[in-house]
């Protein structure tokens, strides 16, 4: 959902609903910061495929290159051969894709499924500990529900890995977790193996709001102090791990220092261009890096300095005017960052722009070139895929369709800059997850016994 | 429309005319015509004098005077309608100074005019028209009963006499919101609602003693009155399957005219909405089982209730009804990759809502007075696609908007000279 949530949910008017809180403090982990700590390890193992030769598609790499016919070749899960020229396999399963395209699977770097899953009934509000503007110590993963139906149709959207961040109500609002998109009975299941840990982190409206007349901060001047006093603590923890001394093991902290080791990857809610510059500087005054600004509405006005900086952008194609620091959005925001040369991205934040974030990049894409930009369908993919992953540190295992990287593929009915495109298969790792046509999808224990998708199980 | 709308809507027709000093003609020659009056028209020319479409057909000549506007390659429609919005009564959700969708502790609540909430001159206008949307109808929010007053109906000109009908609709929530509007149970709900509608029909006999009626305050009676006569549409917001029967029940029992708006389960329900001759607003991406009043969503919905002949409109309820109402083409045309025809996709958006409120704008022919067209770059329900040009009753309409401000003074493809740039 939303931030601070679509107006009109549930009947046609249900109100808005906050969605992402707010929330409260402390803590984090271990700087080792791989999705594979011993606590909560990830149990993730790619459901079976078979070797797929996939021919006469329109091959969209997601590096920004496409093929305009060509074949790809999946081989125990990965990707083992792409080619405008025909590729000999035998035995292989193949596709015929005339007339279709072929793209990487799609990433979406700002979720909440799992964490407010539907239905939204008060006891699913899990994705926010609204309790202190400091929460590093908190995971994403330990609210994930993995029987969010929201999965099943962001799956037949096309989308096959999600970043499930805390909400956005604190200073330091605790890790986030990246997931393949698959059913599995367990969170740890769903775990990007060797995924970076990441830290969700909030500016502007939203941490001063909620604690405002609740001890604070209570202004966008409190936020400032609150990163720094908190940096400051880290820094002191981490000298005393790096010295090897005896420390009380302190789960804020331990995020923290995993921010400041490189090991942890922070991901900065922020919508004001002027704040955006400001905590770039707090992230230099102590020596760690901001991967990526999410929301980030007025992006555009500062798309060189992000290029400097080596910072990504991840936004929405339209969405605007919830509150003050979300006015000033453009429709071109996407394309105008990646034409000033920064990292630029789509993201959803939202169960139901999941579902078609290549019509989120169709629609902004559309407009930048309108305003002049010359951009093409393959370098806009990129906002859909390697660009994400580059966000989430996993673009060496997914993000583009290149030799060697895991087989997460999404075929297309037609051409998925079109309203009327559809996913007709999806695959994660080789293994096909879904399939139009066939029926196959997953499907929540929640659905059964209810109408509409069936009860047959 | 009462006598007072009428003459509202004659005066703004008159000063929005007066503002075009001259008529213009205008030609589109060679383009897609959609009428929503017929089939699909291709390589068709149409001619526009002041605001009056004087023709539409093949190998029309354009007059000395026109302005010409190359239409090969390029679609015309009529106007999108936004069938249920908050559009010019909010400018930022969460500030509670500009925004009038509700007004938890008012003791006020059928008689709440939406439209003295109205500002037609937010800049959310223009970023709205500018995707093609020319119509809307609006109403607050229920908020302290299940009334949340009486909606309108108002043109995206951005002037400020661009109010069409100022009383045009009662929004009413039943449902679980309905319920706990209502003291905690849908039983509570529908209770207050019979008595007031039976309160409002009597009205203002019932109310010659003190004592009133039964669930509504004098002034919330007159309100209702027209409405609980059949006389003006209730929108009832519900998506229940069991929900939707009672409001047929409902519109049968007191003779309504009921527009419902989420009808999530719809599908269940569809033959009956069809037999009630109801019509429904509904969501075509609403698939989620986001609440247990909805947790029979689907994505085919639209085409089943279409299937079933039920009178349908689309909005974009799981994504806004303000600032994003101009994604209603997105979602139309997601109800296209489902299953649902195009024309009839398009129409919801356009005809069908424009003539439950006997707007003429829904539909394009000869003859017609208030011109109102859009001229798109491609098909209109592609998100790739955008307006390049917009007549509003007769009256040619600014492409730009404060999005677009914004957009041209950060354009990278420009150099920006002014003196004072932001640095």
């Amino acid at each position: 959902m939303h931030e601070l949530k679509r107006m009109a949910l549930i009947s046609a008017f249900a109100l808005a609903l906050a969605g992402c809180g707010e929330n409260g403090d402390k803590t984090k982990v271990d700087g080792e910061g791989s999705g594979n700590d011993a606590a909560f390890a990830s149990t993730y193992q790619a459901f079976p495929s078979e070797t797929t030769l996939i021919t006469n598609a329109h091959i969209i790499l997601g590096n920004g290159e496409a093929i305009e016919s060509g074949s790809i070749l999946v081989t125990d899960g990965r990707i083992t051969a792409v080619s405008a020229d025909a590729i000999e396999s035998e035995g292989a399963n193949v596709i015929d894709a005339r007339g279709r395209y072929v793209t990487p699977g799609i990433i979406d770097i700002h979720s909440h499924l799992g964490d407010y899953a539907s239905p939204g009934v008060k006891a699913h509000n899990d994705g926010n500990e609204i309790t202190s503007p400091v929460t590093a110590e908190v995971y994403a993963e330990h609210g994930v529900w993995p029987q969010d139906p929201g999965f099943d149709e962001a799956l037949a959207g096309g989308v096959t890995t999600l970043h499930i961040l805390p909400g956005s109500a604190n200073l330091f609002g605790g890790r986030g977790v990246t997931l393949r998109n698959v059913p599995s009975r367990t969170v740890q299941g769903m775990k990007f193996p060797d995924a970076p840990y990441t830290l969700k982190m909030a500016c502007g409206e939203n941490p001063k709001r909620v604690y405002g007349e609740k001890g604070g901060p209570g202004s966008r001047m409190g936020n400032l102090a609150g990163y720094r006093k908190n940096w400051i603590k880290a820094q002191g923890y981490k000298k005393k791990l790096d010295a090897g001394e005896d420390v009380a093991r302190d789960l804020q902290l331990e995020t923290l220092a995993g921010v400041l080791s490189g090991d942890i990857l922070v991901q900065m809610h922020c919508y004001r261009a002027d704040e955006m510059v400001q905590l770039l500087d707090v992230a230099k005054e102590f020596g760690y890096k901001i991967t990526t600004f999410h929301h980030a509405i007025e992006a555009y006005k500062i798309g060189d300095i992000l290029a400097e900086t080596d910072t990504c952008a991840a936004m929405w194609a339209d969405w605007y005017g919830f509150k003050m620091e979300a006015y000033d959005t453009i429709q071109e925001n996407v394309p105008f960052v990646h034409a000033q040369g920064a990292c630029a991205m789509i993201h959803s934040d939202s169960d139901m722009a999941v579902q078609r974030l290549n019509q989120e990049v169709a629609k902004t894409w559309a407009n930048g070139n309108r305003a002049g930009l010359d951009i093409s369908e393959a370098e806009a993919w990129k906002w859909l895929t390697l660009n994400p992953a580059k966000g989430l540190g996993i673009d060496k295992e997914t993000g583009s369709i290149e030799e060697g990287k895991r087989a997460d593929l999404v075929l297309w009915s037609e051409n998925p800059f079109s309203t009327y495109a559809l996913p007709d298969q999806v695959f994660i790792d080789g293994a096909l997850m879904y399939d139009r046509a066939a029926g196959l999808k997953p499907k929540s224990d929640f659905r059964l016994g209810h109408p509409g998708v069936g009860s047959e199980g | 429309m009462t006598n007072f709308s009428k003459l509202l809507l004659s005066s703004a027709i008159v000063i929005a005319m007066s503002s075009q000093a001259i008529a213009q003609t205008i030609f589109i020659n060679d383009a897609t015509v959609v009428t929503n009056n017929g089939d699909r028209l291709e390589k068709t020319d149409i001619l526009i004098r002041g605001d009056r479409i004087v023709n539409i057909g093949k190998n029309i000549v354009a007059p000395d005077n026109a302005k010409v506007i190359e239409g090969a390659g390029k679609w015309v429609t009529p106007g999108l309608f936004g069938a249920l919005t908050n559009l010019g009564m909010v400018e930022i959700g969460a500030e509670d100074t500009t925004n009038d969708t509700s007004a938890k502790d008012a003791v006020t609540s059928v008689s709440d005019l939406a439209v003295d909430g109205f500002n037609p001159k937010s800049p959310i206008i223009g970023n709205t028209r500018v995707s093609g949307v020319t119509h809307v109808a609006i109403t607050g929010r229920p908020s302290h009963n299940i009334f949340a007053g009486t909606g309108f109906v108002a043109n995206m000109s951005g002037h400020l006499e661009s109010v069409e009908q100022d009383e045009s609709f009662i929004y009413v929530q039943l449902g679980s919101w309905g319920g706990k509007l209502a003291g905690g149970s849908r039983s509570a709900a529908m209770s207050q609602l019979r008595a007031a509608l039976t309160d409002a029909a009597a009205y203002p006999a019932r109310y010659k003693s003190p004592t009133d009626g039964d669930a509504l305050p004098r002034r919330d009676a007159a309100s209702l009155a027209r409405a609980a006569r059949g006389l003006m549409p209730v929108v009832i917001g519900a998506d229940r399957a069991s929900d939707l029967l009672n409001i047929i029940k409902l519109k049968q029992e007191f003779g309504l005219d009921v527009i419902i708006a989420g009808a999530a389960e719809g599908w269940m329900v569809a033959d009956a909405l069809a037999a009630a001759d109801m019509k429904v607003i509904i969501d075509p991406m609403a698939n989620l089982p986001g609440s247990f009043d909805a947790v029979g969503s689907r994505l085919d919905n639209a085409k089943l209730l279409a299937d079933a002949g039920v009178d349908m409109a689309l909005m974009s309820f799981s994504e806004s009804t303000s600032h994003n109402v101009r994604v209603l083409s997105q979602h139309a045309g997601v109800s296209v990759a489902n299953g649902l025809d195009w024309d009839q996709a398009f129409a919801a958006i356009s005809s069908v809502p424009a003539g439950w409120f006997n707007l003429p704008s829904g539909v394009l022919k000869r003859g017609i007075d208030d011109a109102t067209i859009v001229v798109w770059d491609g098909d209109p329900l592609q998100v790739t696609s955008a307006p390049t040009f917009i007549m509003i009753n007769g009256v040619e309409q600014s492409n730009q908007s404060r999005q677009r401000d914004l957009r041209d003074r950060y354009n990278p493809t420009r150099d920006e000279t002014r003196a004072h740039k932001y640095r």
